[in-house]
């Protein structure tokens, strides 16, 4: 996955900028770069957020992304190493989805689970392979805008009244301070 | 216009839809104005039409703290509102919804009586007083439904929502009133229905202040808009008037000083008491026009929630208009529902990148992914409601640093009990709406990051219950206004914006007939 400058990250409890990983060139331990790593990641991807329409390449590029973060300071690293040697010692990736909810549930407070579920949910609904599968259709301005007949091609449900009701301007005029104030408190909360 | 700093000049701080407003008001009448903006000009054509893409092209994203035990505090900590730092301010972002306060909503205390742990208060104003300002609010908005205008028409989501009202027995739902274009008006053309409002609007349909009233106030001649200038001090002389601002050019970072004879500040409910906090000094040693102890309390965001459903069939809520849908039918103050005040509904769409990341903050697993699954099949409506203003819901300076050293604002904000009550039986009747209508599957979703930013330098008739007067004239220091949300004393169930501009208009009549007069 690109990661560019205006890339934002919103995960639970903090709000992430994704940064230039430039300093990246001199570190000298990467995590998760072994062959089948990134695989592992995806794998846990995929739990996390299951979607049997969406292909495995998908949580590939998602998993890269969560790498990335992953070796993005020291602190990151130590806690992502931890988090995949726990994948791979209890070979994650072929347990059944029944049992990946359990585990992932067992390290759901780790700094590595939420890294990667962080980094996922909003790298993986932002794809733009998703939103294809999705049917979203996004920005539509260069052709003109959605077309009438497309933004309301909705056939299911009868055409709505669109105008206010005509006793719309009564009701809401009706609000004179003194007689709402006569309504007494019944306090249930 | 040039205006020198060493001129005393009226000074505006802030150009979203408070102070932009102000500002041509002034500046039509003849009165040369500095507008000073934290952000810089984003014109239509650099609008992104991604989500994630246009929200860091905009959004205020300067450090900020949360605490409190609002669900929000521990799911956004870093990132409590949704702002936007650019001309224009948050009607950038803006939907578009502007419906006006009900005459009970401007005096809330004499209406609910007292709630235990809400800090209620009547506005010094009333709706009577108001009702010429709205009208001029809505033509200056080019609201839908209002003044002749033409509603908009309904897309796929309104289909689902008013459907399913009407079969619920509501008959309060159209498709405004909203104030982006149905037809042409004041220059700007039809909406496209291009589905990206919320990014800005490229084709110029909806209104916010960057297409209206700053051209405007341009084209007067008389304003000088000084982008990438962001306040951070107000500076007093010996008598306790205000006689200066200095303010940093955020990408230098130098510090420059600008003399004044007026000050107007409309930073938003976060940032206007910030800066009044940050400008204590040893004549106002709790902050600036701090007497009463109440800059930065009674902060309000609104009730806020949303209720997503899917459905066997394609709905495509994301095409058209985000919000053009609106239900008053459970506006009224009706204390057998549990809670006091009332609420809207209106419709909602996000695309996928935003609904993922809010539709349940921290969840995951297959109950979360079979909901965005149904994505194309879904509808959304957004809740809006009155909350209580509570002392302690407030901002405060914390201990935390900004990237500029100045002191981050911490907002602390505990949920009101009413307003929990008030949540769910909106939730209920929010689904009960989409189950009329056959959803497979409905989704409560808990606030966004707040979008609708309110009180915390309120309103009131005497010094020491609130900041500012009914002109928005702070109590302690005669030459200092405010000019924003923040001076709502309670924030009523409606989205703010057409009373905050409303306030505006009203307000910057006052100032330049004062001004004339030479009694400030
Ligand atoms: C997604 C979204 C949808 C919304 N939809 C609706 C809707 O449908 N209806 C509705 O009524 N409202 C809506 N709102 C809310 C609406 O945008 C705000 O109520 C309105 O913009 C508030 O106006 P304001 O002038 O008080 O503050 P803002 O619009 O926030 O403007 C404040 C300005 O001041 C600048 N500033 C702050 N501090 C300083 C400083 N120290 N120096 C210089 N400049 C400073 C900021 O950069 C900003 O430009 C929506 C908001 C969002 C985010």
């Amino acid at each position: 996955m690109k990661i560019t400058r205006r890339e934002l990250l919103i995960s639970a409890g903090s709000l992430l900028a994704y940064s230039q990983l430039g300093s990246l060139a001199n570190a000298e331990v990467n995590i998760a770069a072994q062959p089948g790593d990134q695989e592992m990641i995806a794998s846990m991807c995929k739990a996390l957020y299951p979607h049997d329409r969406f292909p495995m390449s998908i949580y590939m590029d998602v998993a890269a992304g969560a790498i990335k973060k992953g070796n993005a300071d020291t602190g990151a690293k130590i806690s992502f190493r931890a988090g995949l040697d726990g994948l791979k010692i209890n070979k994650f990736d072929k347990m059944n989805f029944k049992k990946q909810t359990k585990y992932l549930k067992s390290i759901e407070n780790t700094p590595f689970f939420g890294l990667v579920r962080g980094h996922t949910v909003v790298a993986l609904y932002d794809h733009k392979e998703v939103h294809k599968i999705f049917g979203y259709q996004g920005a539509s301005f260069d052709k003109g805008g959605y077309k009438d007949g497309e933004y309301n091609d909705l056939t299911w449900l009868p055409e709505p009244r669109i105008e206010e009701h005509p006793d719309l301007t009564a009701f809401l005029d009706d609000s004179s301070p003194k007689k709402y104030a006569s309504l007494k408190i019944k306090k249930t909360f | 216009m040039k205006i020198d700093k060493k001129e005393k000049a009226v000074v505006v701080i802030g150009s979203g839809p408070g102070g932009a407003q102000v500002a041509y008001q002034l500046t039509k009448q003849g009165i040369p104005v500095v507008l000073l903006e934290a952000g810089r000009r984003i014109m239509k054509e650099e609008y992104v039409n991604e989500e994630w893409p246009a929200f860091s092209q905009m959004a205020w994203l300067d450090k900020r703290t949360m605490s409190g035990n609002a669900r929000i505090v521990k799911d956004f900590n870093g990132l409590p509102t949704w702002l936007v730092k650019a001309v224009g301010g948050t009607a950038t972002h803006w939907a578009g919804a502007t419906p006006r306060f009900l005459d009970y909503e401007w005096k809330t205390k004499s209406t609910y009586g007292s709630v235990d742990g809400a800090t209620l208060m009547d506005w010094p104003i009333d709706g009577k007083e108001m009702k010429p300002y709205y009208v001029k609010a809505e033509d200056a908005i080019g609201s839908t439904h209002r003044g002749g205008r033409p509603p908009l028409p309904a897309n796929n989501n309104y289909k689902v929502f008013a459907e399913g009202a009407k079969r619920n027995g509501y008959k309060f739902y159209a498709t405004g009133p909203y104030g982006t274009n149905a037809a042409p008006y004041d220059g700007r053309p039809a909406s496209i229905q291009d589905g990206f409002n919320f990014q800005g609007d490229k084709n110029g349909s909806k209104w916010n202040p960057n297409v209206s009233e700053i051209p405007k106030a341009l084209a007067t001649g008389k304003l000088e808009l000084r982008t990438n200038s962001q306040a951070v001090q107000i500076t007093t002389d010996s008598s306790g008037k205000a006689d200066g601002v200095l303010y940093m050019d955020t990408k230098t970072k130098a510090l420059h000083r600008q003399e004044a004879k007026v000050i107007c500040v409309a930073g938003n409910s976060i940032e206007t008491p910030r800066l009044f906090l940050m400008s204590a000094s040893s004549r106002f040693p709790n902050g600036l026009a701090n007497s009463s102890d109440q800059v930065g309390r009674n902060y309000m965001r609104h009730l806020t929630g949303s209720v997503y459903a899917t459905f066997d069939k394609p709905v495509n809520f994301f095409r058209g208009e985000t919000m053009a849908g609106f239900l008053a039918d459970e506006v009224k103050h009706n204390p057998k529902r549990g809670f006091v005040g009332g609420y809207y509904l209106e419709t909602l769409a996000l695309g996928p990148s935003f609904l993922g990341a809010f539709l349940d903050p921290g969840k995951w697993g297959k109950k979360f992914a079979d909901m965005m699954d149904g994505y194309q099949n879904m509808a959304g409506m957004w809740i809006v409601g009155e909350d209580m203003p509570q002392a302690n819901n407030r901002i405060t300076l914390g201990s935390a640093k900004d990237a500029f050293g100045l002191p981050a604002p911490n907002v602390h904000f505990d949920d009101h009990p009413n307003d929990t009550a008030m949540r769910n039986h909106a939730y209920e009747k929010g689904e009960a709406i989409y189950k009329a209508v056959g959803a497979t599957q409905t989704y409560r979703v808990t606030p966004y990051p707040h979008t609708h930013n309110l009180g915390s330098m309120r309103m009131s008739a005497k010094a020491k219950d609130g900041v500012v007067d009914k002109w928005g004239r702070c109590h302690d220091v005669k030459n200092l206004f405010v000019s924003d949300g923040s001076v709502m004393t309670t924030g009523a169930a409606c989205n703010p914006t057409l009373t905050i501009t409303a306030l505006a208009i009203r307000q910057g009549e006052y100032l330049a007939g004062q001004l004339k007069k030479g009694n400030v």
